[in-house]
């Protein structure tokens, strides 16, 4: 079957504590690998301020991630965040070319943006190195 | 397309953001908040970018008033609904409620 790539966000009930979040993005990311699915990225934008209450939620925890899968995964995947009742709203997206190219260019900028914050910041550092540890630092 | 330079990055972006939100006065022709953008994918998650779009009751600007291609309307009219539905944008303001 067709293997398209898929980019899903969802909204962790911000309520919940470190744990319980923890093992949430972590069913998730299960889910999609048992079915078929191959993760790209997850990238954990954290807890957030929404822009309007959701079931009486002020704030959410934000997952953004990308993955290959083939069409059939989708509509079970939906299925299971719409049963889980702390995922507050989820957006999947097939991604086309434009979304691929535009995928690609936004990451490319984001390593040299942190690159160029590390050399700015302590000239000797290593600057993907330091990416991934300003977003662990946030979590901690 | 042909003529315009490419997105020179993060140098002319940071420029036009730390633009003072301007006036509603302003000709939007010359409006730095209305520069035509350069990229082929509008994205749901640059929500500063879909803010530049909105009035302050978060509602999308018409074309007339943005007055930018069709094409880029149309994305944006998209991304700022994706967003809405993430509640990274508001459906309206608070002040308004």
């Amino acid at each position: 079957m067709a293997q398209n790539t898929y980019e899903l966000t969802y909204i962790v009930n911000g309520v919940l504590n470190d744990d319980q979040i923890r093992g949430l993005v972590n069913r998730v990311r299960k889910f999609i690998e048992e079915n078929g699915g191959e993760i790209i990225e997850v990238d954990e934008w954290g807890t957030r301020r929404l822009a309007y209450p959701i079931n009486k939620k002020r704030n959410g925890y934000y997952v953004n991630l990308y993955f290959k899968a083939d069409g059939g995964l989708i509509g079970r995947l939906e299925r299971a965040l719409e049963i889980e009742d702390d995922i507050l709203r989820y957006l999947t997206l097939k991604m086309d070319s434009k979304m691929l190219q535009h995928y690609e260019r936004v990451k490319a900028e984001g390593v040299r943006r942190a690159a160029e914050a590390a050399a700015r910041a302590v000239p000797v550092a290593d600057g993907d190195d330091d990416d991934d540890e300003e977003d662990e630092d946030d979590d901690v | 397309m042909m003529s315009s330079p490419p997105p020179s990055g993060a140098a002319e972006r940071s420029d036009r953001r730390s633009n003072p939100s301007p006036s509603k006065s302003d000709n939007p022709m010359t409006n730095p908040r209305f520069e035509p953008e350069r990229i082929d994918f509008v994205d749901y998650k640059d929500v500063e970018l879909l803010k530049r779009y909105l009035n302050e009751q978060g509602k999308i600007l018409p074309r007339r008033i943005t007055g930018v291609p069709q094409k880029f309307q149309r994305q944006l009219t998209r991304a700022v609904k994706r967003a809405r539905h993430l509640a990274l944008l508001p459906f309206t303001s608070d002040n308004v409620r």
